[in-house]
């Protein structure tokens, strides 16, 4: 079977495990394939390299290796539903973005994955920051609307 | 990009609304509508288990002679609301440079009781001392409502003759490690009174319309005519949240900060991004941690491949061509872009 080369501080044994087990038959000889590769693909990664990024706690974000510039895969440490489906709307709404999808790869592991594909003329990691801020955008009007929202209900309750 | 994010609705006009229809000082109940649903979830998964609160996390009991037992009281002692006014001055004492515990992270209080009388006797919240220096006159103080008589909850009763003595240290948490830290004691939280969009499947016995009480947001919403096609394109856009505190935060605050933490959220992996691009002056070569690289050159590394990929240097997705879309030979369409599938 096609093996993948780990690297030289991988555990190769390990690594090697997983993917032998989580790899279905019909996938192993060609690369060009369908769309239900992407999550596969993302949560084989997540489980082939774990090590490194734990002892690490301050970077959270990390690209997920078989990136390329318009279709990637970001792992978000110490994420879950409530940033990744929220983020992932935001994305999609991005007219250069060709895909968005999120993942919570395992449940006993605290990691959310997300894949951006892009159209050309932008890059997948634009297409996260931007969905990113523009999610900011959005806490923004909704917080100013709750404001002023409460200094409304007081008038109104003071009038009545 | 000229698009409008803050336009989340299809039928866009000036981004998300909000009206509250009732605030007094144990709930707020607001409607959030021109929004999306993923973004109404975000805000309560995140006023639900992320805002952070204090709440008793160690107990030393010195005397115990009721009969409850130690760890039990301990328990309970977790569960009382405790005012986290200033909580945001208050650190959390893993980041502290104390050993333990200190001023800094934690608010001390203390509880002895004994019953001296022949009746049995309450012990309750009231009878918590906090003590030392806190941030604030408030902070870590247990909640007392009007209802409970100036007591607060009861934590246990005594017999004659029993005491209780003890010491507890309030620290900083959220409800995500344990609910005791729950900001709101409950949210209420729902959309669709109609059902409309056939989100539910309402059990019934022999009719669901007369079995199930309408919602009070019944009236907010037009009914669905008789003989009604169903919608496939509709989605949900008003949100009728209920946001109920047992008062250590105040319940327009507990929205508040909830956004706040989803602003922090988005700060940290916006800061975070700008640390894995690393400086790598503008070009996409490896927008990346260095740690990842591991001393590597540029965007295609060396064998630290999907298991997909059976070349050691390419992606999995595209053939090292770098800038296709891996979708550009699937069944999804033809060319990529242009034909807008998406
Ligand atoms: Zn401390």
């Amino acid at each position: 079977m096609a093996k993948s080369k780990s690297r030289t501080e991988a555990p190769q044994d390990a690594s090697e495990d997983v993917v032998m087990q989580e790899l279905p038959t019909s996938h192993q000889p060609d690369v060009q394939d369908d769309a239900s590769m992407a999550e596969v693909d993302a949560e084989d990664d997540a489980e082939v390299e774990d090590e490194e990024e734990i002892e690490d706690d301050t970077q959270r974000v990390r690209l997920l290796p078989g990136s390329t510039p318009t279709a990637a895969s970001f792992e978000f440490l110490n994420e879950g539903h409530t940033l990744g489906n929220a983020l992932r709307y935001i994305i999609m709404k991005n007219p250069d973005v060709e895909f968005c999808a999120y993942a919570i790869p395992h449940p006993s592991e605290p990691k959310m994955n997300v894949r951006i594909q892009t159209y050309e003329g932008t890059t997948a990691i634009e297409a996260l920051q931007k969905g990113l801020k523009d999610l900011q955008d959005v806490c923004d009007v909704v917080s100013d609307k709750f404001v002023a929202a409460q200094k409304d209900f007081k008038k109104k309750s003071i009038s009545s | 990009m000229d698009y409008d994010p803050m336009a989340m609705d299809e039928i866009e006009s000036k981004g998300p609304v909000i009206k509250i229809s009732q605030a007094d000082t144990v709930r707020v109940k607001f409607e959030l509508s021109n929004a999306d649903i993923s973004f109404a979830n975000s805000l309560r998964r995140v006023m639900l288990a992320e805002i952070p609160t204090i709440a008793i996390d160690l107990v030393e009991i010195e005397d115990n002679s009721s009969v409850l037992a130690d760890e039990f009281i301990a328990h309970r002692l977790g569960l009382i609301p405790l005012n986290a006014e200033g909580i945001e001055e208050l650190q959390y004492s893993r980041d502290c440079d104390c050993e333990e515990y200190c001023d800094h992270c934690s608010v001390k209080l203390t509880l002895h009781a004994r019953c001296t009388g022949d009746e049995n006797m309450q012990v309750v919240a009231r009878d918590l001392v906090p003590s030392g220096d806190r941030i604030n006159r408030v902070l870590g103080t247990p909640i007392i409502n009007e209802s409970s008589d100036g007591l607060g909850p009861l934590i246990m009763k005594l017999r004659p003759g029993q005491e209780i003595k003890l010491q507890c240290i309030a620290k900083k948490g959220i409800a995500k490690e344990h609910a005791k830290w729950a900001a709101p004691s409950a949210i209420g939280f729902e959309y669709d009174p109609h059902n409309k969009l056939h989100h539910l499947d309402m059990w019934y016995e022999t009719d669901a319309k007369l079995e199930w009480p309408p919602s009070e947001y019944a009236d907010w919403e037009e009914p669905p005519q008789e003989g009604e096609r169903f919608d496939f394109n509709a989605v949900p856009d008003r949100f009728y949240f209920n946001v109920e505190t047992a008062g250590n935060i105040p319940p327009d605050a507990i929205v508040t900060e909830g956004i706040k933490v989803i602003q922090q959220k988005l700060a940290s992996m916006i800061h975070d991004l700008g640390e894995t691009e690393g400086g790598e002056n503008g070009d996409y070569n490896g927008p990346r941690s260095p740690e990842y690289n591991g001393g590597g050159d540029g965007w295609q590394d060396q064998g630290f491949t999907t298991p997909y990929g059976n070349g050691g240097n390419q992606s999995a997705w595209g053939g090292g061509a770098g800038g296709t879309t891996p979708y550009g030979t699937t069944p999804y369409g033809g060319a990529g872009a242009g034909n807008g599938g998406w």
